[in-house]
């Protein structure tokens, strides 16, 4: 089957892997843009998050079997060509309906080339434990990149660009497959490889799906708040949130000093759900307070992904479908995770506006400062929000020209400081609950661990 | 204890350090800011000029109006800053003009009274005050309801000659 040197190839699906995964978050810090540009709601701009993840969680595992009957070179080159097609339409959309169907179309092409590179990976490296550990790093790599990737990208260039600098990644990362493609296709090297399929491990795999959940809200629910709550540019927040794969990194190093693997699945839940414990009790608006529990979260992801995919892929085979059923089950995760709490969210979003707006006004009308600029202030302030489509507005421009009086400037700065902070307290506490649910969610995820330890392992 | 239990205790001390933190640092603390009952009079300060009782003033016809029209302080106030916003409140709580001039010179009524009350307002002021706010048109309502100081010009005019003694009758 080799046609050519391994490295490149294994270059090529590291990156065909990690391309893909990434789609799954490279969005995530776009949406805010995309929700304005498109003019659309919160709950509808998340279905461009929603129907990748969608897609893949019911696409991977068809997938894999069509890699292994049509083989994995050839289902590898079409999934990519596919993913490079379905990515220009999603830079080209300007439409929030086909936005959603290219994403859907993305999925299909990017299930494809995933499952594939698992089952091509152990005979471009030589074992199947080497191979699920360059997919599993490939993917994870990718997964942790992807929101700073397209946070940088939407802010110095376009949301569009994300997809559109896709296309050429893509087809890039197809090119040495097609070797493999061409071969196969001379060859048909399918049957010999053909193995019976053994049962996928049900608790591994639940407990993915329950902790991708609390990851996905971890994430979407941070930079909705730093950027919708906090006005934070997509960079600032894209640097801010890449504590998180920071820490992972430092998750990967410290689980490799710890060889049970449901020691590790434990302790990355209960670290993920300290972390979003802590983002639903921010004590204030401000940045700095995200770290910590942004390094939990990270730290807790990496060791309890990494232990539960070992577990799930452990001493089963075909890895391909195995590794079908973990895309499956952790793109389940995000769906649920998404569907469950975009609701919540939503709803207490809407809330905290009104009671920002009323918090507002009452803030103004108890000041100080003269009854006149009291209701030129209140009108500018509600005018603010309004033109923000319920982002919390940045007050300042609201009090612009300060009085020349120092007392009555004085009294202003001090208002304006005032209701900025009410509006900011607001918005975070927004957040709380879903952040809250998310952290019981990670918890919930420790039944089937415990119950993975007592059947299966 | 080995390295197994070793990282799930520290998991359990680092998150449950980082939830006591936060939680002592307020974490839990905040509740949104909720609109006081308007039917509830709101205690005076002492004023030391005209201007500052012009102030309170409003504020206590504001109260009062939202009460008579059983909105919040705040949702009245932000009605009464354009001409658009009054047409949107008209609209969405079924509250025509007439109701609304009723429930601003009701509003004013009661806030003058208060100010009697709370010994701001010298009854040789609060009586001409009062009758003059009962039937005053709509538009000059609002403008008196946002600006108090123009309510105490109006009381000076009312006053005429007498008016510039008005400082001088304060309590």
């Amino acid at each position: 089957m080799s046609t050519q040197a391994p490295r490149p190839r294994v270059a090529a699906l590291a990156l065909a892997v990690g391309l893909v995964l990434a789609d799954s978050s490279v969005v995530v810090l776009a949406l805010p843009e995309i929700y304005r540009e498109l003019d659309t709601s919160v709950a509808g701009v998340t279905w461009v998050l929603i129907s990748f993840n969608l897609v893949m969680a019911l696409a991977a595992v068809p997938a894999a079997l069509l890699a292994r009957r049509f083989g994995p070179g050839r289902a590898a080159a079409v999934g990519l060509a596919i993913f490079a097609g379905a990515g220009l339409a999603c830079g080209l959309s300007d439409q929030l309906s086909t936005l959603i169907v290219a994403r859907c179309v993305q999925a299909l092409g990017g299930a494809l080339a995933v499952t594939a590179a698992l089952e091509l990976l152990p005979a471009t490296v030589g074992s199947e434990r080497r191979a699920a550990v360059v997919w599993a790093s490939a993917g994870a790599t990718g997964a942790a990149l992807g929101p700073a990737v397209g946070g940088l990208l939407t802010e110095l260039v376009s949301w569009q660009s994300i997809f559109l600098i896709q296309v050429p990644v893509a087809l890039g990362a197809a090119v040495p497959i097609l070797a493999v493609a061409r071969h196969e296709a001379v060859t048909g090297i399918i049957e010999p490889e053909l193995r019976r399929t053994g049962r996928p491990h049900f608790w591994a795999n639940v407990a993915l799906a329950m902790v991708s959940a609390a990851i996905a809200a971890a994430l979407f629910l941070l930079v909705l708040l730093l950027i919708e709550g906090w006005r934070l540019s997509p960079i600032g927040a894209a640097i801010v949130v890449s504590v998180m794969p920071l820490a992972a990194l430092v998750g990967s190093r410290l689980g490799g000093y710890v060889e049970s693997a449901r020691a590790r699945a434990a302790a990355g839940a209960i670290l993920v759900s300290g972390g979003l414990g802590g983002l639903a009790l921010l004590p204030s608006a401000e940045v700095a307070l995200t770290v910590p529990p942004q390094i939990l979260v990270g730290v807790g992801l990496s060791l309890v992904l990494s232990a539960l995919t070992e577990t799930a892929l452990g001493g089963r085979a075909p890895q391909a479908i195995h590794g079908g059923w973990t895309i499956s089950a952790r793109h389940a995760g995000v769906v649920i995770g998404l569907l469950a709490l975009t609701p919540i969210f939503t709803h207490d979003i809407a809330e905290q506006r009104v009671d920002a707006i009323n918090a507002g006004t009452a803030v103004i009308l108890d000041s100080p400062v003269e009854p006149l600029l009291k209701i030129k202030l209140t009108q500018k302030v509600t005018d603010r929000l309004d033109e923000e489509k319920g982002k919390v507005p940045t007050i300042g421009p609201a009090f612009e020209p300060l009085p020349t009086d120092p007392r009555e400037r004085a009294e202003t700065v001090q208002l304006r400081e005032e209701l900025q902070d009410q509006l900011n307290r607001g918005a975070t506490h927004a957040f709380s609950l879903s952040f809250g649910l998310a952290a019981l969610l990670g918890l919930l995820a420790l039944i089937p661990i415990a119950l993975a330890r007592r059947v299966e392992l | 204890m080995n390295r197994a239990r070793l990282l799930i205790v520290g998991a359990i001390v680092a998150s449950l350090a980082l939830v006591g933190v936060y939680l002592a640092a307020g974490g839990a603390s905040y509740t949104p800011e909720k609109s006081k009952n308007p039917c509830k009079q709101r205690p005076w300060t002492n004023p030391g000029s005209l201007q500052e009782i012009a102030q309170q003033i409003s504020l206590s016809a504001l109260d009062g109006a939202a009460c008579e029209l059983g909105v919040s302080r705040e949702t009245l106030a932000r009605a009464l800053t354009t001409e658009e916003a009054r047409e949107r409140f008209a609209k969405r709580y079924g509250i025509d003009d007439a109701k609304l001039a009723e429930a601003i010179r009701a509003g004013l009524v009661r806030a003058v009274t208060d100010a009697e009350r709370a010994g701001a307002l010298s009854p040789l002021i609060a009586g001409p005050l009062r009758s003059f706010v009962e039937d005053i048109p709509l538009d000059q309502a609002i403008e008196l309801i946002k600006n108090g100081s123009s309510l105490i010009e109006s009381v000076r005019n009312l006053l005429g000659p007498a008016g510039d003694l008005l400082e001088q009758l304060l309590p």
